[in-house]
């Protein structure tokens, strides 16, 4: 694999960093450019996958917009899910023919690098056959959810850094009952990384996993630019602070 | 002639997808490699391009239906041809649905593709039979016993009302498994988004109507349902207080699979129906391991290592499946080729009580000294229970050994970890009466059992290969000659 391209978005509402996403995988599955990671930050939102598995809301629709929480159904495989700040959101844009078109391979290697991030925090996190993501004795740190389009993947999985665990109590995350989520920040205290540093961590893990030649980080300006897309006018002061 | 849209290969250990929906409706033109359908492995959604410009002819495979991969899920009328020309009849439609509701009922878990095959630690599994082939002979070649189609059928257009439709597909399976109608369903307040009825409250009625028959049944069923009611002026007795015993508790206890048992059960499934299950036997004289063990146990644990049986057998199997090359392997996904593995990574069974089964799998054991891989396996077995293991840990497993005897099992026939071609079983060491030099001693005795896929490895091989297991457990000093 030749070079993968990172980039930290900075502050980006859901709807636009879709736009962003679905703009980049055209261009990829056209080959103008090559492979992406996107960090966008979020503010909270959830998002459903395809066929929601059952009612995953345990708030009525009133609460979220209470709470000014956005809801977005998305052609990603998996349920329901939150993301929002504290959270490393990361999306991989792959060109998955270059990969066998091996859809679980390229689960696992998603799994794997995050595992590999927090073994790096001493963190021992594994995986639990069946439930695609990354756990830690019990607990559900990172979730996972791709789609796929002309073999290019989108989307991709969200590790819990150190979230405001408390809006996963508005879901049943994933569709599944009883589950505990947990974060970097709960297990690890004072001790815990800072969101830029498991960023470069687990970014470091990612190219490697996937056995990239070369990894190098571009300005937001240049992810809009190859997409063909612009940046929403009123971020680009938040976007300069996160970079 | 229309063409025929399958499942596309999605991967080497992806058997199945789940259509989470259709992008295109039937009629609509589309052009070649414009979005026609999304299929869902796992947390993975992929759109299916259309193969080539036309007109969508038919779509045989509805939303939320789970099917094998090479299943035909629509038909494309290419340029030139008329829609009412294609052979997609009604009736061939109708025909397919049913199946795929049938593929769907036998493998309810629509992201348990991956997840099947890594329950018990695999690579390829050979799914069976799928072949692009024609529509008519099409769902006859699913492997899927026949069934009645009920009419709650899980997601399919053609019969699905309005009502219905309101419900999710876990509820509906739900409402098919236990002949649960729909006008029960509507009756039950939902606690859903809207009082949808959510799968918790279907559950919750289901366990209050087996308990109280009578006052949870609507109308139309409770003529026959009704139970007859000790009046007071009814027969006291036996049948006041069998009646009475029952009530108290309910009988009967509906537990919903856990994703893992709905894995372990496909693979399972699965095992046998590819692999050609053949199993024999063969027992050990255990004085010389057992020895070992007792000498060794007491100083490796000083030093943290815990030494358990598993160490012999896995190097008695190593050196073993080193002579007989032919049973450390695979059958390659097609089902066509043998893939014979020169490496050796055996797998384990690690019961996990109510989280049930999982074989993740030792790396390169033919490397490791009988210390490494005590230490390995207790690290192995420790970590599958704690829910810590790797995604490396349940892949490029070659072979596997299950032992029964831990829970007191003196013989098994163990269900072969499919794509591999065997598997052994060890048991628990029995004092027994054996002949030796025509006396009748007591001996410490083990049963070894083999299951085996006769599809690739023959008697002669699998029952060769037991004894020299065997042989190497009850002279371990040929460990120094051979190994």
């Amino acid at each position: 694999m030749p070079t993968l391209t990172a980039c930290a978005l900075g502050r980006l509402p859901y709807r636009d960093g879709l736009r962003l996403q679905e703009a980049l995988v055209r261009a990829r599955s056209d080959g103008e450019t090559g492979d992406w990671l996107l960090y966008p930050d979020h503010p909270p939102v959830l998002t459903v996958g395809r066929n929601p598995s059952e009612d995953n809301l345990r708030v009525p629709v009133e609460t979220l917009d209470r709470l000014g929480i956005e809801r977005f159904e998305v052609a990603r495989g998996g349920d329901i899910t939150w993301h929002g700040p504290g959270q490393l959101v990361g999306y991989a844009i792959l060109d998955l023919t270059a990969r066998d078109r091996d859809l679980h391979r390229f689960l696992r290697d998603l799994e794997r690098s995050l595992i590999a991030t927090l073994e790096g925090l001493s963190l021992p996190a594994g995986i639990v056959p069946g439930r695609t993501g990354v756990w830690l004795s019990g607990e559900k740190i990172a979730s996972i959810g791709v789609a796929v389009r002309r073999w290019v993947s989108y989307h991709g999985f969200a590790l819990n850094v150190h979230p405001d665990l408390k809006f996963f109590k508005l879901i049943h995350p994933c569709g599944l009952r009883g589950i505990e989520m947990t974060s970097i920040a709960a297990r690890l205290g004072s001790r815990a990384p800072g969101l830029e540093q498991v960023r470069v961590r687990t970014t470091n893990h990612l190219a490697e996993t996937f056995g990239y030649r070369a990894l190098r980080w571009a300005e937001p300006d240049e992810a809009w630019r190859t997409a063909g897309e612009t940046a929403p006018e009123h971020l680009s002061s938040a976007r300069h602070a996160a970079a | 002639m229309p063409l025929s849209i399958v499942v596309p290969q999605l991967g080497e250990s992806v058997a199945e997808g789940t259509v989470s929906k259709w992008l295109k409706a039937v009629g609509d033109r589309v052009r070649k490699e414009e979005p026609l359908v999304e299929i869902q492995t796992d947390k993975i959604n992929v759109e299916i391009p259309s193969p080539a410009e036309g007109t969508l002819a038919s779509i045989t495979v509805a939303e939320g239906t789970t099917v094998l991969v090479g299943t035909e899920i629509a038909t494309l009328a290419t340029a030139g041809e008329s829609v009412g020309g294609s052979p997609a009849s009604p009736v061939a439609g109708a025909a397919a649905t049913a199946s795929s509701t049938e593929a769907r009922a036998a493998a309810p878990a629509s992201t348990g593709a991956s997840g099947s095959a890594r329950a018990t630690a695999s690579a390829p599994t050979p799914a069976p039979a799928a072949p692009s082939a024609t529509p008519a002979s099409r769902p006859a070649s699913l492997p899927v016993a026949a069934s009645v189609a009920s009419a709650y059928s899980g997601g399919n257009g053609a019969n699905v009302t309005p009502a219905e439709r309101n419900l999710s597909p876990s509820v509906r399976r739900i409402m098919r498994e236990q002949n649960v109608g729909l006008d029960e369903v509507t009756a039950i307040r939902g606690s859903g988004v809207a009082g949808r009825v959510t799968r918790d409250d279907l559950l919750e009625y289901l366990q209050s109507r087996a308990t109280r028959p009578a006052a949870a049944a609507p109308a139309a069923a409770s003529a026959t349902a009704q139970r007859p009611v000790p009046a007071a002026s009814g027969p006291p007795g036996f049948l006041g207080a069998a009646t009475a015993a029952t009530a108290a508790g309910a009988r009967e206890e509906i537990v919903p699979f856990t994703r893992v048992r709905r894995l372990i059960a496909e693979n399972m499934v699965k095992a046998k129906h590819t692999a050609a299950h053949t199993h024999c036997f063969d027992e050990a004289e255990m004085a010389a391991i057992v020895a070992l063990r007792r000498e060794w146990a007491p100083k490796l644990e000083t030093q943290g290592v815990k030494l358990t049986y598993m160490p012999f057998f896995i190097k008695a199997a190593v050196l073993a499946l080193r002579e007989f090359p032919w049973v450390n392997g695979s059958v390659s996904p097609q089902g066509d080729a043998m893939i014979v593995k020169k490496y050796y990574n055996i797998g384990l069974a690690v019961g996990r009580g109510d989280k049930g089964l999982i074989v993740p799998n030792l790396k390169d054991c033919d490397r490791k000294n009988l210390v490494q891989l005590a230490t390995e396996v207790n690290d192995l077995a420790a970590r599958a229970r704690a829910d810590r293991l790797r995604p490396d840990d349940i892949q490029g497993g070659t072979f596997s050994i299950t032992n029964a005897g831990v829970y007191g099992a003196i013989n098994s026939s163990p269900v072969i970890n499919v794509p591999e071609v065997a598997i052994l079983g060890v048991h628990r060491i029995v004092e027994r009466p054996v002949i030796r030099d025509g006396q009748i001693v007591a001996r410490p005795m083990m049963n070894a059992s083999i299951g085996f896929d006769h599809r690739v490895v023959d008697g002669e091989l699998a029952v060769k290969f037991l004894r020299r297991v065997c042989e190497l457990l009850e002279r371990p000093e040929l460990l120094w000659f051979y190994a």
